[in-house]
């Protein structure tokens, strides 16, 4: 059964009816918000029923989008938070990213302006490696990306997409060894993306980044996860109930090979290691349960189908 | 930037120059400096690297004066304003509270300032200094470089006089004789004769 990732958005009035036949269907959602009388439903749907969700969708006036990106969670790294590089493209690109179900947290590097001064500290580079990918929105000259970027990625394992002010094919000219995506030309800017070309830019980013993760994917289905995350989710929402006092829009944010739990770790990291699945299968069997870099959040890694012989 | 007579950007790399010439036009346009800048030259050679900016002021507006903020009537003791010009009305109340102290300055309304004296108010109570626009807008000059120019460019040098300005950046100790030479080729440039 392969899972596609949708968006429903519709009216709140009888929403109820679409939750259940995702989940009667084998789906799992990811995200539930309602804002006044809206809902929006970020799940993960088998591809073959999109059309009876569809079906289903019309007499409620809601819709159904096919969103590429939901159950990411992408690092959106910014070269500083000064007023140089905040807001224009950083928040720009993070908003369009939600927009096509990522969840995105922007990083603004302490060190990252300048060329030669340019640094990743020990602790930025621990976050984002927590991600399942990472978008780097660098400047405008092709001098300073070239000099620049080696120190910015050290050490930095997950998959990289470059932007820049100079040309696609100069990004991949200048950065040696390559990363796993570019977009150029969108450098620094001091205006918000409004024109048709700079929204053009906005989906070119989203495509690239759709395209790195796609590769993960396939890279990640040669060695299937014990678990599917949005499934841990639901475990964990049921057996750990402190996860309803948590105030963050997404209690449980899902990555590709995981989940963030956004609980404290010295209180909680054993509860969830004992959680049950099934038939005696704990969670601390087919899962790493990590400390986050960000605050005292949990980590949790599934371990491969090769690592734990189990499928769950 | 058409308000602009000479605006260009120069760079080793053009495509960079085009993006700052982007982000120096939206800069000055927010802080509402294309008015009191009729040429600037800007270069950027990020392999140095080195921002330099070198600029010519239009002639700034002189001091603002009481009777630019509204008109007068005296009536012996007593005076009344009557605001036209809002802009200043801050610094006017301050300036007025501190020469007649503050109990003798009333504002019953918006557009009306009464100042009550118990000495006879002079003629030339018109002619008073509210403020000296100049002031602020050499610090914004500043900023707007500051603002512009790429991040991290923390060593640098800045000159500001009545008609001309310049201000050059890097990452790097700026080497004294180097940032001279490029200051006046820069202004030369302009067309103008910069002697440091």
């Amino acid at each position: 059964m392969i899972l596609e990732p949708i968006t429903y958005s519709g009216g709140i009035y009888r929403h109820e009816e679409m939750v259940e036949l995702i989940e009667d269907l084998g789906g799992h959602i990811i995200q539930r918000q309602v804002i006044a009388g809206d809902v929006v439903i970020q799940a993960n749907v088998p591809r073959e029923d999109i059309g009876i969700l569809k079906e289903v969708a019309k007499p409620l006036l809601g819709s159904i989008t096919i969103s590429p990106l939901v159950g990411t969670e992408i690092a959106v790294v910014s070269m500083s938070l000064e007023i140089h590089h905040l807001p224009h493209t950083s928040c720009d690109v993070a908003e369009y990213l939600r927009r096509y179900g990522s969840k995105t947290n922007m990083v603004g590097l302490a060190r990252g302006f300048g060329k030669r001064i340019a640094n990743l500290n020990v602790e930025e580079r621990d976050v984002i490696n927590e991600h399942d990918g990472a978008i780097f929105l660098l400047g405008n000259f092709e001098e300073c990306i070239h000099y620049k970027f080696p120190t910015l990625r050290r050490g930095i394992h997950v998959p990289i997409v470059v932007t820049g002010g100079p040309s696609t094919e100069s990004l991949k000219k200048i950065i040696d060894p390559p990363v796993e995506g570019y977009v150029g030309g969108i450098g620094r800017l001091m205006h918000r993306y409004r024109r048709p070309e700079e929204l053009a830019k906005l989906e070119e980013i989203v495509a690239e980044i759709s395209r790195v993760l796609d590769v993960r994917r396939a890279e990640i289905a040669k060695d299937p996860l014990s678990i599917n995350p949005p499934r841990l989710m639901e475990v964990i929402k049921e057996q750990v109930s402190a996860i309803e006092e948590v105030t963050s829009p997404t209690p449980i944010t899902v990555q590709m090979t995981g989940l963030r739990v956004k609980l404290p770790y010295e209180t909680y990291a054993g509860a969830i290691r004992d959680c049950e699945i099934e038939d005696g299968i704990h969670i601390g069997d087919i899962a790493h349960i990590l400390p986050s870099r960000m605050r005292n959040y949990i980590i949790v890694r599934i371990k491969p189908f090769s690592e734990t012989n189990i499928v769950v | 930037m058409e308000a602009l007579e000479y605006f260009t950007v120069e760079s080793p790399e053009p495509l960079g120059a085009e993006y700052y010439r982007r982000i120096m036009g939206i800069v000055l346009q927010d802080l509402d400096l294309i008015k009191i800048i009729s040429r600037l030259h800007v270069y950027i050679d990020p392999k140095v690297p080195i921002f330099v900016a070198v600029g010519v002021i239009k002639k700034l507006p002189s001091f603002i004066r009481v009777r630019d903020c509204g008109s007068v009537k005296i009536e012996e003791m007593r005076a009344t304003i009557s605001i036209g010009n809002e802009t200043y009305l801050a610094p006017l109340l301050i300036m007025l509270q501190g020469k007649f102290g503050k109990d003798q300055i009333d504002q019953p309304d918006r557009f009306t300032v009464i100042i009550t004296s118990d000495q006879p108010i002079q003629a030339d109570i018109e002619d008073m200094v509210v403020t000296d626009p100049s002031e602020g807008i050499y610090r914004d000059l500043i900023y707007a470089m500051q603002y512009a120019a790429p991040e991290g460019f923390k060593v640098r040098q800045q000159f500001v006089s009545k008609e001309l300005f310049y201000y050059v950046a890097s990452e790097n100790t700026l080497d004294d004789a180097m940032v001279r030479s490029l200051v006046v080729e820069k202004f030369a440039l302009m067309g103008v004769r910069y002697d440091p």
